[in-house]
């Protein structure tokens, strides 16, 4: 007879184990399935060469909410978050190099452009309390407007309260963020170009847009947003990698009872009638659910996961218009030794932080025209942080990684472009290129290189077009139209299966957000019983 | 309501700019009694609404060239009829041409257009009446929303409860299936409410066309859904859009207005600039002509943008200087330039076959969203696109009164021309941007350049100059979810009344917005007659 558990969750990404520990902690006998070796999705630490571990993709934190922190006591099951020191922006003589200490920082910004660190100050001040007004957000369950539910909108009546109540300076920069481009935004304040090019990249950062396109200034908040013991505005790597996140909340969901299984492929959801009760492992193991939650993204679950006949059809036609557009890749490297900057030499603080390839905004925008058209960025916007400086046991002594974030690489390539595996060389090629402009000797430095294209992206971590957010974040593909609209409360018309993945609100990065709420959600639909 | 007894003003309104707007609220506030002068800077009123003499005995329209938005409630209480206009439609709403000689045409009947869509693909022939019914049925949501008046974000009162309460039942009488779909489609970007519906890229460039027109967005911008959507709401136009042209070009709606307005007492000064708004106590108490001369009023209505209205006819000591920093931002930097040719006959369009109907409607020259988007590539980085989008008309098919008999008129708007030019300037630019547009149009209607006899092209800069729209910017302000009803223009001063008491703005860059649809002109007046019975 096969094994039964009150919930199985659907892959052992970090919003999978965050409703795991949840639900085990309502005392629930619950089981996570992960396809792969380890644990983590997207949030993993793997050693790709021997000696030298990576973040592979995702490989900053910021807005882990606090709550979860608390809740599952993470630091006790070893999550820590190393400081990132500010943002280094080469250019080609000079650089713009914003640190954490406010009073350099300011004077750094003076050198370029006295009304821009005047603006900075008022900026900055505003910005945190338009994140304070908008973080409830992240822990609010999206209503219908499909349905007139009181209940539903209850929290957003208080939201629209307290929106009512800011001062009308705010609730005009509240709608600008929520509407404008990023460059625009932007522009109201600074004159500074790479000031406001590498501000901007915050706002593109795994979207199919561009600086320039509206709907991008919301995600300028998301850096006001993140909270690291409690301080704003910090970006931080995790100990060991993100692997090291994932592998707190795992340690931390087992100490709660929950059991998880890795190199366990689900194949498909089985259904009872209407009913979800349990999964089939590749191999043709067969596991009773009480309820099944699935971590993968829309794609993924009903397409492949589940029979597409017990869909509704409307239901159905949105999952198929769901949009994903991969828009970013990733390139790791193994050096023998740290990179000079041409604008910079030496090795200095400003290796300590995040390197931003984004001179102009002009640059980042031309990037984003590549990918529009089906051409990976001929000079790509690279976000580059070395995690050895901060945290040595990545790598062997007196080595180095590196980690690019790269955008743009669409996943659709244009015709005549092959596939990605035939782009592969030539995306890594145009990352090096683009770093040798500033880094002449990088090449000399590198012992191992690893390129991911959001194929392999795909495959290997099964993101849907390489979406490092389980599907685009416009939107129309927020809130309560996230997933599907009128579905955006982690229910499915699959009674019995849920959604908690990035998929859903409030969307991707290393929150947490989802698999909390969705696994709250999995209790007060059941009233806390186990089915 | 009649002009208030002891009043020491001249004018219980005064409203500057003569474009349709301000003659819209002009006319509804004579009609209410009130003591009516609208100050028309140039000496023709009109706007962009202007007929003007291209060469003698051809006539042609200025700007705007069709008038299909036109809000039925305006026309019915100005009784504009009566005044003498007269609104021609074609049965060919819009025909996209390609240089293969196919085209996508959009007519008034519904089944026609689906045969028309058949050349490219059945499926999307099968597709079309489904896509009309669904944009019809958000249009007409949006519809209530455009004739409503923002509420007051900050101490909703009765009425504003009022108008949530109807929008609010509109929206439940909807469905919701239909309630989710219009939440869904609004911050859109078109290329993808189009692309969710059709497969050909020649139909979807065709319709989306529509979510950029006049704006400095391409197909793939995010909030281009909401403006197309936005076209259709309030009239009849549906997937296709509506077509209309008033006969004597768009003057003819400028004199039946201008009619309208006197007939109801009022008064219309061209020639008249005003340079400023005078004011005492915070409160506006007239304004000052260039000339020197001072004319009072209980109110001053703008009808120019608001970008200009705050930062150049407003004390900026009585504005603020955080005031003055958030008009200064509206961004109204334009895209759009203008083309009238002087036509010796006909052009012969490759893909009309010959056909003068097929041209009566909107000519859309646009190959699909791929080029589209190019286009507005370039004016990201100020440049014009070698490709741009035109959308041309020939009003004299259906109004051979512009022009000698067997000539021609024809109006071209040219999209994606950036005002900030990265290099040269309009000046040094115009006539090659008039090569370029005929270049383009020869491609599909070889031998038209052969046909012109008088060529007249306005620059962005000319648009700033002659019709004093700031920066050329067509719309007073960019359209699209940044701008858009409750923050139009700005978030606090969407309910037409600006940061300085008794000083209202009527023009485009007031919800619901630009477009010849006298939405901004008759919201506007309902707000003013508002406050002044409150004030008696």
């Amino acid at each position: 007879m096969a094994k039964r558990y009150d919930a199985v969750i659907i892959g052992g990404g970090h919003n999978g184990l965050v409703s795991a520990a949840y639900l085990a902690k309502a005392g629930w006998s619950t089981l996570v399935l992960e396809r792969r070796h380890v644990l983590g999705g997207a949030a993993v630490t793997e050693e790709v060469f021997p000696g030298f571990r990576f973040s592979v993709y995702s490989y900053v934190v910021s807005l882990l909410r606090p709550e979860i922190i608390r809740e599952l006591n993470l630091p006790r099951y070893g999550l820590e978050i190393l400081p990132l020191d500010g943002t280094f922006t080469p250019l080609d003589e000079d650089y713009l190099w914003r640190v954490n200490d406010h009073g350099r920082t300011m004077r750094e910004i003076r050198r370029w452009s006295a009304t821009d660190a005047e603006a900075y100050e008022e900026y900055g001040q505003l910005m945190v309390e338009m994140a304070r007004f908008i973080k409830p957000i992240l822990s609010i369950l999206p209503p219908d407007p499909g349905r007139v539910d009181p209940r539903e909108w209850l929290p957003l009546v208080g939201l629209a309260k307290a929106f009512r109540d800011l001062p009308e300076k705010q609730q005009a920069v509240f709608v600008q963020l929520m509407t404008m481009s990023a460059a625009d935004f932007l522009e109201q304040w600074f004159e500074t170009d790479p000031l406001k090019a590498t501000m901007s990249a915050s706002g593109i950062i795994g979207t199919f847009q561009g600086v320039r396109s509206p709907g991008t200034a919301y995600v300028l908040l998301h850096h006001y947003m993140g909270e690291i013991d409690g301080a704003f505005r910090a970006w931080g790597i995790p100990k060991g990698g993100t692997g090291g996140i994932s592998n707190a909340i795992a340690d931390a969901a087992r100490s709660l009872g929950v059991e998880i299984r890795t190199e366990a492929p689900v194949t498909r959801v089985r259904m009872d009638g209407d009913r979800a009760n349990g999964v089939v492992l590749d191999g043709g193991e067969e596991i009773d659910a009480g309820v099944v939650l699935s971590s993968l993204d829309v794609k993924q679950t009903f397409l492949r996961l589940v029979d597409p006949s017990v869909l509704p059809d409307a239901f159905r036609t949105e999952v198929e218009r769901y949009k994903f557009r991969g828009s970013s890749g990733k390139v790791n490297l193994a050096l023998d030794g740290l990179p000079d900057f041409s604008c910079l030499p030496g090795v200095g603080e400003h290796l300590r932080g995040a390197v931003s390839f984004s001179p102009s905004l002009e640059y980042m925008e031309r990037a984003y025209d590549d990918a529009k058209y089906g051409h990976f960025s001929a000079r790509p916007y690279i976000d580059m942080i070395i995690p050895t400086l901060v945290d040595p046991s990545m790598a062997p002594p007196g080595k180095h990684i590196i980690s690019c974030f790269v955008q743009y690489a669409p996943y659709n390539l244009a015709d005549g472009l092959g596939t990605w595996d035939d782009q592969k060389d030539a995306f890594g090629e145009a990352v090096l290129s683009t770093i040798e402009e500033r880094v002449p000797k990088i090449r000399d430095l590198i012992l191992h290189m690893q390129v991911q294209t959001p194929l392999d992206i795909e495959r290997t971590v099964g993101l849907s077009e390489g979406n490092i957010f389980q599907g685009e974040l416009s939107l129309e593909q927020l809130f309560f139209n996230r997933p599907v609209p009128g579905w955006a409360r982690y229910k499915t018309p699959v009674r019995g299966l849920y959604m908690n993945g990035s998929a859903t609100h409030p969307g991707g990065g290393i929150m947490g957000a989802n698999g909390r709420l969705a696994a709250l959600e999995v209790l007060r639909d059941t009233k806390g019983r186990a089915a | 309501m009649s002009a208030v007894p002891g009043s020491a003003a001249a004018y219980d309104a005064v409203v500057i700019g003569a474009g349709h707007n301000g003659l819209i609220t002009a006319g509804y506030l004579a009609k209410s009694g009130l003591r009516t002068l609208v100050l028309e800077r140039s000496e023709v009123p009109g706007g962009a609404t202007k007929t003007i003499e291209l060469a003698p005995g051809v006539r042609a329209p200025a700007l705007a060239h069709t008038v299909g938005r036109l809000r039925r409630s305006v026309l019915r209480d100005l009784d504009l009829t009566r005044h003498g206009l007269h609104l021609i439609r074609p049965e060919v709403r819009a025909f996209a041409p390609h240089p293969d000689g196919r085209s996508v045409t959009f007519h008034a009947d519904l089944a026609r257009t689906s045969e028309s869509l058949r050349t490219w693909s059945a499926a999307d022939a099968e597709a079309y009446a489904g896509f009309d019914a669904r944009i019809r049925a958000i249009a007409s949501f949006l519809a209530y929303i455009a004739v409503s008046t923002p509420a007051d974000v900050k101490a909703p009162s009765v009425q504003d409860a009022v108008m949530g309460m109807r929008l609010g039942r509109a929206f439940q009488g909807f469905g919701s299936r239909a309630r989710r779909e219009a939440l869904r489609s609004l911050p859109m970007a078109v290329a993808d409410l189009v692309g969710e519906a059709f497969e050909s890229d020649a139909i979807r460039g065709a319709l989306a066309t529509r979510g950029v027109q006049y704006a400095a967005l391409g197909p793939w911008s995010a909030g281009s859904a909401a403006v197309f959507l936005f076209d259709s709401a309030g009239n009849s136009g549906g997937a296709a859009g509506t077509t209309a042209y008033a006969r004597g070009g768009p003057g003819a709606l400028t004199d039946a207005l201008v009619a309208a307005v006197r007939g109801f007492g009022g008064d219309v000064r061209t020639g008249a600039e005003v340079v400023a708004v005078t004011e005492r106590a915070g409160k506006a108490t007239g304004v000052a002509l260039a000339s020197g001369e001072e004319i009072s009023a209980r109110t001053v209505v703008s009808g120019t943008d608001p970008k200009r209205t705050l930062t150049r006819f407003v004390d900026p000591v009585v504005l603020g200087p955080h005031m003055m920093w958030r008009a200064g931002n509206i961004r109204t930097a334009g895209v759009v330039s203008k083309v009238n040719l002087a036509l010796s006959g006909l052009p012969r369009f490759a893909a009309s076959g010959g056909d003068a109907s097929s041209l009566a409607g909107r000519i859309v020259i646009a190959q699909g969203i791929d080029a589209l988007e190019r286009a507005f590539d370039a004016s990201k980085y100020g440049r014009i696109s070698d490709e741009p989008y035109l959308e041309a008309t020939i009003p004299t098919i259906c109004d051979p009164s512009l022009a000698p008999e067997g000539t021609h008129v024809m109006s071209v708007v040219v999209q994606w021309t950036p005002y900030h030019l990265r290099e040269g300037d309009w000046d040094a630019e115009r006539e090659g941007l008039g090569d370029l547009v005929l270049k383009t149009l020869e491609q599909y209607a070889p031998g038209l350049s052969d046909l012109v006899t008088t060529r007249q092209v306005l620059t962005p800069l000319d648009l700033e100059r002659d019709h004093g729209l700031t920066e050329g910017g067509a719309l007073h302000g960019e359209p699209g979810l940044e701008n858009f009803f409750a923050w139009r223009p700005l978030m606090g001063h969407a309910r037409y009344r600006m940061p300085l008491r008794g000083l209202y703005l009527c023009g485009s860059g007031a919800h619901p917005g630009g477009g010849v649809t006298g939405g901004p002109g008759a919201n506007a007046a309902r707000e003013i007659l508002l406050d002044l019975k409150r004030s008696r």
